[in-house]
């Protein structure tokens, strides 16, 4: 039995996503989709997997998993994996998932691939649709030639929607043994990030080159803060030290989902609307009507960022 | 004893390059349906190889004894003689050919020849390649040989008590930096947080016309071709389309576009 296999750390951060796009794979595949929840789990966890078509959930509690990444969550799975027999394994790409993934690969003798965008199965031949070069391109990789795959999927774009058929999944704890498991890399110190994220804002306020200058930073806060959003910036400025590396937006800064992006003086780069793509509303300023930031935006003003982000704090101030 | 880093490095096409182009909507498959063709983009070193490749010299200059492999799986194309520019050791050439190998197949020959070198005490990559961006090489070459795995470094330092080294890294996270410290050998990756790789001085490129490359092949690092087999297969590449529906919220004056805007976002429940 070539299983299809959805595995979270919990029952948050894309599992439902995940879980609609796995029982659509197992479905065409004509194989049976299992759910293997690592870490804490939600009391409503069957009726979730119920809801998405779910054939049996795997539970993997251990006092010693703690952190989703380390060297125990690893082992735990490739434990997990002897035991079970399973062709495709799909975690939602989470900044740990991107080094367990894998890892666990390696570990388990499976084939990997990462920035999952799409995943169908076509005549029993599965293919993954990653994106590549920031964004730039897609690609799409034929999983043939291994028995089994890891697959990390972007869960940001994927649907919810539930299985046609709802089922009632036993719920099994996985036996396994963790004892000779230990982390090899010790947390020394963490920079405490004190008050809000702009992952988790409803309203970003995002500037680019196009400020010029430092100290024109403020026009971007300024409307932030009319608006009773967060300001948040581009690599390149990020880079100037114009704004701090905690604002970042994009490919290698945070990927975010706002009702409405304000984005002033960015000219569009892949890399930068991949961490901002998931916005609702997106607003573009620029002095370059041919700016690719225009063909993302759904609202667009053609003209200098400086004049313009001044007079939106005021029209908002009213 | 030198304490020994081997960095991983791989020629790309100008991400840069690729991004202009495809802004322009110009960007070119070719005829196979999977590869970008267009001539005028530059092959480089993938950033991150090369701020890995900072990272080491930094190590050495922070004064630990190093030796400094830089490897590179196919054609290199110029990038070992940029790295010998800028003062490593030994560059380093596996030949084979790319366009059959998946990253499994590049891992395991990374692997097999930092195992053929007696291991390394620490092996340096880039967080990912600027062309795939899959960033698994890390991870899979630290599994083969069952090292950890550290990502996403700002910094690094080596601390040596005895004849044991131990490595502290910064490492950037979605929460803010973390400090983590891991005992020789291990990989780790690097990311452009760690700031500007350096160029090459004109020493630097006049002593690295005399260095030569060292070339292996799969077979002296004793890893049969069918271990190389890939698993995953790039079939094709395209070029996503946006939807390019943007309103223009025009008006006389800064202030009125500013006014239409807001008016019009109140007018959609976007603002309250």
């Amino acid at each position: 039995m070539s299983r299809v296999v959805v595995c979270t750390w919990g029952t948050t951060g894309g599992a439902a996503e995940l879980l609609t796009l796995g029982h659509g794979v197992a479905t065409a595949l004509g194989t049976e989709l299992v759910w293997v929840v690592v870490g804490p789990t939600a009391d409503d966890l069957a009726s979730i997997a119920g809801r998405h078509g779910v054939t049996a959930v795997d539970r993997i509690v251990d006092a010693k998993l703690t952190t989703f990444g380390g060297d125990v969550a690893v082992e735990a799975l490739a434990q997990y994996a002897r035991q079970f027999e399973f062709r495709l394994l799909l975690v939602p790409q989470t900044f740990d998932a991107r080094l367990t993934a894998p890892r666990l690969a390696a570990r388990i003798d499976a084939g990997v691939v990462m920035n999952g965008l799409a995943l169908g199965a076509n005549g029993g031949e599965v293919a993954v649709t990653a994106s590549a070069f920031g964004g730039d391109t897609r690609v799409v990789y034929v999983l043939a030639g291994a028995d089994r795959y890891v697959v990390g999927m972007s869960t940001s774009a994927l649907a919810v929607e539930p299985a046609p058929t709802a089922t009632t999944p036993p719920v099994r704890d996985v036996a396994l043994d963790l004892s000779g498991s230990e982390e090899r890399i010790q947390v020394v110190a963490r920079t405490e990030t004190s008050g809000p994220r702009i992952e988790e804002a409803t309203i970003l306020v995002a500037g680019g080159r196009g400020l010029g200058d430092k100290a024109n930073y403020r026009l971007v806060e300024e409307l932030a803060e009319a608006l009773g959003g967060m300001a948040a910036a581009s690599r390149p400025i990020v880079d100037e030290g114009w704004a701090e590396p905690a604002r970042q937006v994009g490919l290698t800064g945070k990927i975010t989902r706002p009702q409405l992006y304000v984005a002033a003086g960015i000219s569009g780069a892949s890399q930068h609307m991949v961490g901002c793509a998931a916005a609702k509303t997106l607003v573009a300023i620029n002095r370059d009507p041919e700016a690719a930031i225009f063909r993302y935006a759904k609202y667009g003003i053609v003209g200098d960022c400086l004049e313009i982000l001044p007079a939106l704090t005021r029209a908002v101030k009213g | 004893m030198a304490f020994r880093i081997v960095v991983c490095a791989k020629e790309v096409l100008d991400p840069d390059a690729v991004n202009n182009y495809a802004l322009e909507g110009k960007l070119v498959i070719g005829d196979d349906g999977k590869s970008l063709t267009q001539s005028s983009i530059p092959r480089l070193m993938n950033a991150y190889d090369e701020q890995a490749i900072e990272a080491a010299l930094r190590i050495r200059e922070a004064g630990v004894p190093c030796t400094i492999t830089v490897v590179s799986v196919g054609d290199p194309g110029d990038i070992l003689k940029h790295a010998a520019s800028l003062g490593i050791d030994e560059p380093v050439a596996i030949q084979a050919d790319t366009a059959a190998l998946d990253h499994h197949g590049i891992a395991k020959l990374l692997a097999a020849f930092v195992q053929s070198r007696g291991g390394a005490d620490l092996v340096l990559c880039g967080r990912q390649g600027s062309d795939g961006d899959q960033g698994v090489v890390s991870a899979l070459v630290g599994e083969h040989l069952g090292l950890p795995v550290v990502t996403i470094a700002r910094a690094i330092d080596v601390t040596a008590t005895g004849d044991t080294f131990g490595v502290r890294v910064v490492r950037v996270t979605p929460d803010g930096d973390e400090t983590v410290a891991v005992p020789a050998p291990a990989v780790v990756t690097v990311s452009n947080e760690l700031g500007q790789a350096r160029y090459p001085t004109m020493a630097g490129r006049m002593a690295a016309r005399k260095k030569k490359i060292t070339s292996v092949t799969p077979a002296e690092l004793g890893v049969a071709p069918a271990a190389l087999r890939p698993r995953v297969t790039l079939t094709k590449q395209f070029v996503p389309t946006v939807k390019g529906a943007c309103e223009m919220i025009a008006g006389a004056s800064a202030d009125e576009a500013a006014a239409n805007l807001i008016a019009r976002l109140r007018a959609e429940n976007v603002l309250r």
